[in-house]
């Protein structure tokens, strides 16, 4: 048995799971503080990196555990969904979110 | 016996004195203590290196396909490599067996049993408050330690619980004792006290070979020395106990009840040993490290909220075989409101029948069922927190309407920005990224290029 687990996931398990990592994620997500429009654009006033930090850390921790799963065969990537890039649209996509991010403090 | 100069908790050093006790060198261990933990080190190498070649089950591995092939063609065959592993592991019992019975008095009652793990007050109080320092919810001292402190003796005493199951188990694979019942139990056993020791093994190793501040330590398995002030800095107790040692030694040579001389040249503490007032902590217990942990206002050190962000991330992958995300999951309910009031749009345009086409209904799906996770996860954080109430975070210099105007406006560039990047910072850049895909991290950057750029025109809005 090798992950990703969702195919063998009935609906109800699929739910419940969602459900439950949704539930960690706003957890962690407030407890860093991005609950707070203030704390997340304080980054850009080169207040208070915790955006930064909280971010980048979330993405080694998890891009490390895929990497070695994958590599010791344990995490089927073809079954992983790797968002497909689209340069042009995703940079002016990431300019105007991040414009709306410094406007809006989401 | 007079103890004056000794002082009963750590004082401040001049400068001098700090440079005096950096060259003075004192014992820490003995010679066969630092035989026996290189040839332990070197045992772990050996057979952590062969161990994991040996599981080959595409169930069980642990190592990657490629790795076995190279340690497996080292050895010529898997039989052989399986024979070296046993050979190696019979020698380390049996070396073993010799130190504990031979050495019994001087070094496995005296050195482990007294010393390695035995676990006191102090010890629990040093666990207790190198956590919440660690979660950023404490900022008491460290209660003075001794000869190995109480991260060390935690390590020692799982090492000496598990070491005889993995012999034993180890003994029972090899040679096939008993019922093929009991050794299919081995083997479990066996895999699951190795990653145990290995999990603990993992910190050791860091702390002896990177951790700067434990330098001497590491080299105190070499050398057997340590120098004075990272005695009297990290093992108080053990260097106190020292001290007493040597005046002892030094006025039984003299032969008189004498003063205390002048040579250590420390202040007479008001604490002084024999008084009552040897530092008393107040008895706390787990709830309270769940009390500071969870339920006090201020957030976590954003590295340790990243980590738990990072292992939920990691789960996702491994469960769901996707990232997190945000815009997605309200994407799905915009597109369920859609179909409801106009079906007939839903069905021909190409975006939303992707979403929301016949058969399957878009709220049945993980963006859907995740975000109500996400707000009950923050609702129930926030509440934990005491940080629970209705208030517009905004700048001092702005007005509640114009902070909602300004809110409505940076959303409806967020979501728009969102959809044409096929993500949001948390689905594109945080998921994307960690999977490395090209786009997720250009989005990234160019998320933070307009934040950073856009900062100094809307400054008066948040500061």
């Amino acid at each position: 048995m090798s992950a990703p687990f969702f195919p063998q996931f009935s609906q109800t398990t699929y739910l419940v799971v969602s459900l439950l990592l949704g539930f960690f994620f706003g957890f962690f997500l407030e407890r860093a503080g991005f609950s707070s429009a203030k704390k997340l654009t304080a980054q850009f006033y080169f207040k208070d990196f915790a955006v930064l930090k909280v971010m980048f850390t979330a993405i080694i921790v998890a891009m490390l555990g895929i990497a070695y799963l994958a590599t010791a065969g344990w995490l089927d990537m073809s079954l992983v969904y790797v968002p497909l890039t689209f340069l042009w649209p995703q940079l002016a996509g990431g300019l105007l979110l991040g414009a709306g991010f410094i406007i809006g403090g989401y | 016996m007079d103890s004056l100069n000794i002082p009963i908790s750590p004082v401040p050093l001049t400068f001098e004195q700090a440079e005096a006790m950096a060259r003075r060198q004192i014992k820490k261990h003995h010679v066969a203590v630092m035989l026996l933990h290189w040839f332990n080190a070197m045992v772990w190498l050996v057979e952590l290196a062969t161990g994991a070649a040996l599981i080959s089950s595409p169930h069980f591995r642990i190592a990657p396909v490629w790795y076995l092939g190279i340690v497996q063609g080292f050895f010529g065959s898997r039989a052989h490599m399986l024979w070296f592993h046993i050979a190696v592991g019979i020698t380390w019992i049996v070396v073993f067996a010799v130190y504990g019975t031979f050495g019994f008095r001087t070094y496995l009652a005296r050195e482990v049993l007294e010393r390695e793990i035995a676990l006191d007050w102090d010890d629990l109080v040093w666990l207790r408050v190198r956590l919440l320092r660690i979660l950023g919810r404490s900022n008491e001292p460290l209660p003075s330690q001794g000869i190995y402190n109480a991260g060390q003796k935690l390590f020692a005493l799982l090492v000496y619980a598990v070491i005889p199951i993995i012999m034993i188990t180890g003994l029972v694979m090899a040679f096939h004792l008993m019922s093929m019942f009991l050794v299919a139990w081995a083997v479990v056993l066996h895999f699951l006290a190795v990653g145990l020791v290995v999990s603990g093994l993992m910190i050791h190793v860091y702390m002896g070979a990177v951790f700067p501040e434990e330098k001497p330590a590491f080299f105190s398995m070499i050398t057997g020395t340590v120098n004075e002030l990272y005695a009297y800095r990290h093992h108080f107790k053990w260097w106190k106990e020292v001290k007493m040692q040597e005046r002892q030694w030094k006025q039984d040579m003299e032969g008189t009840g004498g003063s205390a001389g002048p040579e250590d040249g420390f202040p007479a503490a008001a604490e002084t040993l024999g008084l009552p007032s040897d530092v008393t902590q107040p008895r706390r217990g787990l709830g309270e490290i769940v009390h500071r942990v969870f339920r006090t206002p201020g957030y976590w050190p954003p590295y340790v909220a990243g980590v738990g962000l990072g292992l939920t991330l990691l789960a996702t992958f491994i469960l769901m075989g996707e990232g997190l995300g945000a815009s997605g999951g309200f994407t799905r309910y915009l597109g369920a409101v859609i179909a409801w009031v106009a079906p007939h749009y839903v069905n021909h345009s190409s975006y939303w029948s992707e979403y929301a086409g016949t058969g399957q209904s878009p709220l049945i799906s993980f963006g859907a069922f995740e975000l109500i996770g996400v707000v009950m996860g923050g609702f129930v954080s926030g509440w934990l927190a005491h940080r629970l109430r209705i208030s517009v975070d905004k700048g001092p210099r702005v007005s509640a309407r114009s902070r909602y105007a300004l809110a409505l406006l940076g959303g409806l560039l967020t979501g728009y920005g969102a959809r044409l990047a096929r993500g949001c910072t948390s689905g594109l850049a945080l998921s994307g990224g960690a999977v490395l895909s090209a786009g997720a991290w250009a989005f990234m950057m160019a998320v933070f290029a307009a934040g950073f750029a856009g900062a100094y025109f809307v400054r008066r809005y948040w500061i």
